[in-house]
């Protein structure tokens, strides 16, 4: 990176901390600490809500994902306004009826202290772990391109936010979401305005979108039904649903940002907004990485875009053998790049013909290529059996750090920085209300001074920090952990909307047979993982029904065991 | 009699009824134009 990189990426980072600290003052209880006195407007909670949702991952990965497979991910999200709309109308009024801090609490006043207990429980291993290994994410993929040292990366990636998390709470952390945001969508869409500018001369956005198109990349609605096909319309809307119902109506992290609504009506209108903002800002993210794909048509991309880890391949006994696979690949990129430049000439000039010949040879190009490239990863795991040959996630930060003009490459580099902490700060904030309010006081200590309570809540948003930066020490070892994360919250989302689920549409079922449902439900979808039988995005819509259905079968037995004690 | 926080009208519709159809239709109609653009460009 330049000087000047590295001076737009302190500075901005400098104000979000500065104005963190700003927005921290008047903190008297826990009212103000979790619930930031329930005094934001809808807008606020929408831009809270958006960055606990988008992390680090999002910016880095959804561009590479559309890169190597098309825009289809984007159906992932097609659930989500629906989950809204259920929030709405049955979770946020009972929510702020109740006057509660947290989900769990609901939990105990409709069923019981150990139900309570056990679904705040789930919520902390599951968040906990899973804000560790997203802290350690993005470091890697930065140390990585940049060079960095890994554990100062994370020191920085997962660190510097405590500050203003710990002093400020909730309000601190919905005020920098809000800046953050900002900066985030003006250097995106700075980002995707370069790709388009740094095309030749005479492909425009057009003639790009015809391109990539042709290439297969703009595939955003795919209709074919497969269980183990992550990214359909049936998996996008069923399962999608059921993911963004547990994620937005049993996690913390998300009830923790709508619960500092003024009222019913302001939290609604932040979800509701959600619901109709979020797939086209994915949509738009998207297209970034389809328009990065055409970019690397015209020049000619690497075989593999983690440069660090071709480097250390390079340095062992396959170290030839990947260079004769290079020197292939890039004669393969020279003759596509005169291939592209006939396809897009033909699709000017509305040849079918032409372009449908142009198309092929460039597809058939394009598979050698890909041949080529599967030869140079399997080289890299005979060198390195423990080396991760997916690079989803370098591909954009690659384009940025080697084609933008110094200063933006600074400014997107911040823009992954705060994007992490948006979504770090919120979990933090909800795991120190959790343990606090669910454990701490319910528990350990329920008569304590206001002032005694905003001091242990600040100890544990500080624990928790530090938790999940020792976390990240250790998380980059475990493969890709986009997909661990993904993983963990498969094992448990479903099992905790579950619960919800008997909590709010079953009234003649009780604590103990949700209970005892939910530790039988989460057996099963631990073993449904173990035996490789379906997507891992299926589990959420299985847990949760199953819990229901055990639920129904277990509740007769508890009654007459009642009706005989 | 105070109307209750749940009960607290939306803005812009008469009803909250009315934002949830909004919510769904918009999805709706950005799934239709995403097939439509998936035709355009395959």
């Amino acid at each position: 990176m330049s000087s000047l990189d590295w001076v737009v990426l302190i500075a901005t980072l400098a104000i979000i901390i500065l104005y963190g600290v700003w927005k921290s003052r008047g903190q008297q209880n826990m009212e103000s600490y979790f619930l930031g006195n329930q005094s934001m407007p809808w807008y606020i909670v929408l831009l809270s809500i958006i960055g606990t949702q988008a992390s680090a991952i999002t910016f880095i990965s959804a561009p590479g994902q559309a890169y190597t497979d098309g825009m289809r991910f984007v159906q992932y999200y097609f659930g989500l306004p629906l989950a809204m709309v259920v929030l709405c109308i049955t979770f946020v009024p009972i929510f702020h009826k109740l006057k509660v801090y947290t989900a769990y609490e609901f939990l105990e006043k409709r069923f019981d202290l150990k139900t309570r207990t056990l679904t705040s429980s789930l919520f902390l291993i599951q968040r906990g772990l899973s804000t560790g290994i997203s802290i350690c994410a993005p470091s890697i993929i930065l140390s990585s391109l940049l060079g960095w040292n890994l554990y100062w990366t994370n020191m920085i990636m997962g660190g510097l936010l405590i500050i203003y998390t710990v002093a400020g709470g909730t309000r601190a952390v919905a005020y920098t979401q809000t800046l953050q945001l900002a900066i985030i969508f003006g250097g995106m869409f700075l980002a995707g305005w370069m790709v388009v500018h740094l095309l030749p001369a005479d492909i425009g956005f057009k003639q790009a979108l015809q391109v990539s198109g042709k290439m297969e990349k703009l595939n955003v609605i795919v209709t074919k039904f497969d269980w183990n096909d992550k990214y359909n319309i049936w998996s996008g809307v069923i399962g999608g649903f059921f993911l963004a119902l547990s994620y937005f109506g049993t996690d913390q992290s998300q009830v923790g940002r709508y619960l500092t609504a003024r009222s019913v009506k302001e939290s609604r209108m932040g979800l509701l907004m959600n619901g109709l903002v979020k797939v086209p800002m994915q949509f738009l993210i998207l297209l970034i990485g389809a328009m990065v794909f055409v970019f690397y048509l015209y020049f000619r991309a690497p075989i593999f875009f983690n440069e660090a880890q071709l480097a250390r391949v390079r340095g062992t006994a396959q170290g030839p053998a990947l260079e004769q696979l290079e020197s292939r690949y890039n004669q393969l990129a020279t003759r596509k790049q005169q291939q592209v430049k006939e396809l897009a000439t033909a699709l000017e000039q509305e040849d079918a013909a032409a372009a449908a010949t142009a198309k092929k040879a460039l597809q058939q190009t394009d598979d050698q290529a890909q041949a080529v490239r599967s030869a140079a990863l399997s080289l890299m795991k005979e060198a390195d059996p423990a080396a991760d040959t997916n690079d989803t996630n370098y591909i954009f930060l690659h384009f940025v750090v080697n084609n933008l003009p110094k200063g933006l490459v600074g400014l997107l580099i911040a823009i992954i920085f705060l994007a992490a902490w948006g979504s770090i700060a919120a979990a933090l904030n909800s795991l120190a209300s959790t343990t606090v309010i669910d454990i701490y006081q319910r528990l350990y200590n329920g008569h304590a001074s206001p002032e005694h309570y905003l001091k242990v809540s600040k100890l544990w948003t500080l624990i928790w920090g530090v938790f999940c930066i020792v976390v990240a020490q250790f998380a980059s070892g475990l493969g890709s952990l986009i997909e661990v994360v993904n993983v963990l919250g498969s094992w448990f989302y479903g099992v905790t909307l579950g619960i919800f689920m008997v909590a709010f549409y079953l009234k003649r079922v009780g604590g103990t047979a949700t209970f005892w449902a939910a530790i039988a439900a989460e057996a099963v979808v631990l073993a449904m993982y173990g035996a490789e039988k379906v997507s891992f995005l299926w589990l959420n819509a299985i847990g949760c029904v199953l819990v229901v259905i055990f639920a129904l079968m277990i509740q007769p037995f508890v009654k007459q065991k009642t009706i005989a004690g | 009699m105070a109307i209750g926080p749940e009960e607290e009208k939306p803005p812009l519709f008469p009803t909250w009824g009315y934002w949830y159809v909004l919510v769904i239709a918009w999805l709706a109609l950005l799934i239709i134009l995403f097939y439509l653009f998936t035709k355009t460009y395959s």
